[in-house]
């Protein structure tokens, strides 16, 4: 071909570049594999370190109060499915699949009493119980939280409910940096605008009583 | 962007996010696990034959076979249904008089709706918006065509057939999806300006986020900064970075659309490799799957120096275009994870026109 190219700063320009922190992925991987072989400890190290992804993918979706029985479910259903995970890398992101199936499936199966009711009212009602203001602030702005696109509405959960960094939901998600971070910002500045909206609302309706 | 702290929790707390943590804070797992151990993992056994079960099968089969066809004919009505029910983008007028149909949107009613099948036509004085509020808003510039092809909840597929449209989307990415005569856009959550001439010929420039760009196996992946030019029957470019030297720009859109000898295509080649810089890795990345056999090696040894490869690449795979080893160098280059661009692509390759 003969290309005329000077490759003298060949040395000075190599760069690395890695889209996830390798150490942590080795660690991922090697629990999995070791889990799939029967590990259970393994197992449960993997619990540790992706339950609070999957409760905040889960309380996207479902009513609280069944939550962290439907977390134990999903992993109860990844330990019985865990060999049919081709890829081990993607742990993470098979995991939120399994998570938001379940979900699916907890209003598929549900009574049509169950499925008639409205989450957000039922929160409403769960907090109406409980006269401190705070919980009834707090139930109001899950509520408006869950009105999100979901993907705004999974990376701002994780984020705000579960206490996880961008960095370590772009890592359990599967997610690349860049989209967790537009993710967040976005979705930070549609949460804003709604609870304004929300609160503006309320303003109005007090005065008109 | 100032959100350091939302972010990762670093820098100055943001104040209403602190808030937000502390008020939300009490949905918070904090389950122990379960007894794994404890947990038998049932092995699945196969099932033994017997002449009921076989007989019972003749009767399953065409229960199925009934189901199978009335949830066939039910899912196309539905989706013939939902082509012409989806919603509607919202127009309003900016100057002149944009029209859709026979309707012209004059001072006196400035906003309309545009709905699937309907055009909306500016000339040379007129220019509009459209807005959908979950999808995003795109300016139209005059003398442009835009069509919607399909809009459902989380779908929309816009045809632009001449002139240009900026786009400023906030669907989730791989929602929002525009043809053009000679390519198709792929929203991948950004920011972008996409002009279309007579000619069908076309050119994406993206400001924000990135954009994949797709025509007849060509595949293009467009970041932020990078611009990528289309012609008709050939479909995507090579992009590149506006900042990228003059030369270099020149012979790539040569190398990419014009007719050459084989001495003036290796002359174009010997130029982009000469100028790259670190920034034109996202050229030769692309280069990689364009060239010939036999100039592949060129273009990786270049990319090597500029990009070095990740551990699981190989020369001998990247020269056999190996996908997998192809995806983790691209990967490497910090401008998105491809197994998005696969996922979304995947998803609108499946509901075609």
């Amino acid at each position: 071909m003969g290309y005329v190219l000077d490759f003298r700063t060949a040395s000075m320009e190599r760069q690395a570049v890695t889209v996830q922190p390798v150490a942590e992925t080795c660690a991922d991987d090697a629990l999995v594999s070791a889990a799939r072989a029967g590990d259970r400890p393994a197992f449960g190290l993997l619990y540790h370190r992706y339950a609070r992804m999957v409760h905040g993918i889960l309380l996207c979706r479902v009513p609280p109060r069944d939550v962290d029985d439907l977390v134990q479910e999903v992993f109860l259903l990844a330990l019985r499915q865990l060999h049919a995970l081709r890829d081990i890398s993607r742990f993470g992101a098979w995991l939120s699949t399994i998570t938001r199936n379940r979900a699916n499936d907890y209003y598929r199966k549900a009574s049509p009493v169950d499925r008639a009711a409205d989450p957000d009212g039922e929160e409403q009602a769960e907090s109406r119980t409980n006269d401190h203001v705070v919980e009834q602030e707090a139930a109001m702005t899950l509520a408006v939280l869950r009105t999100l696109p979901e993907t705004y509405r999974e990376s701002l959960m994780l984020r705000l409910v579960e206490g996880l960094t961008g960095p370590e939901i772009a890592e359990r998600m599967g997610l690349t940096h860049g989209s967790v971070r537009v993710n967040l910002h976005r979705g930070m500045k549609m949460l804003r605008e709604k609870l304004a909206e929300k609160t503006q609302g309320g303003e109005k309706a007090l005065g008109a009583e | 962007m100032k959100d350091d702290y939302l972010w990762d929790g670093s820098g100055e707390p943001d104040p209403e996010v602190k808030k937000l943590e502390n008020l939300l804070g009490r949905y918070r797992h904090n389950q122990p696990a379960p007894a794994f151990d404890q947990v038998a993992v049932e092995q699945p056994t196969p099932r033994r034959w017997s002449f009921p079960a076989f007989r019972f099968s003749f009767q399953l089969a065409a229960v199925a076979a009934v189901l199978v066809i009335g949830i066939t004919t039910f899912l196309v009505v539905r989706m013939r249904q939902e082509k012409n029910a989806g919603p509607a983008w919202e127009i309003a007028r900016i100057e002149g008089a944009p029209r859709v149909g026979w309707h012209s949107l004059g001072a006196n009613s400035e906003t309309a709706k545009l709905k699937v099948g309907q055009t909306l036509v500016t000339d040379n004085s007129s220019r509009a918006s459209i807005t959908l509020d979950e999808t995003g808003t795109i300016e139209v510039d005059p003398a442009s065509r835009l069509r919607v092809v399909a809009s459902a909840r989380n779908r929309q597929r816009l045809s632009l057939e001449r002139g240009t449209i900026h786009a400023t989307i906030w669907a989730p990415p791989g929602e929002f999806v525009v043809d053009t005569p000679s390519a198709v856009a792929v929203d991948l959550g950004c920011v972008y300006t996409l002009h279309v001439d007579d000619s069908g010929a076309g050119l994406l420039r993206t400001t924000m986020g990135w954009v994949g760009f797709k025509l007849n196996g060509h595949e293009s992946f467009i970041p932020a900064g990078a611009v990528c030019a289309t012609r008709p029957k050939i479909g995507p470019g090579t992009p590149y970075f506006e900042d990228a030297a003059a030369s270099f720009r020149d012979a790539l859109t040569k190398f990419d659309f014009a007719k050459t000898t084989a001495q003036e295509r290796n002359a174009l080649l010997g130029i982009l490799l000469f100028d790259a810089r670190k920034e034109d890795a996202l050229t030769l990345w692309h280069l990689l799957s364009r060239v010939s056999d036999a100039e592949r090696p060129g273009v990786y040894d270049r990319l090597a120096v500029l990009a070095l490869p990740p551990a699981d690449v190989t020369r001998e795979g990247i020269l056999r275009l190996d996908p997998k080893m192809m995806d983790s160098w691209w990967n490497s280059l910090g401008y998105g994870d491809v197994y998005l661009w696969h996922m979304y692509e995947r998803a609108w390759s499946e509901q075609r026109r």
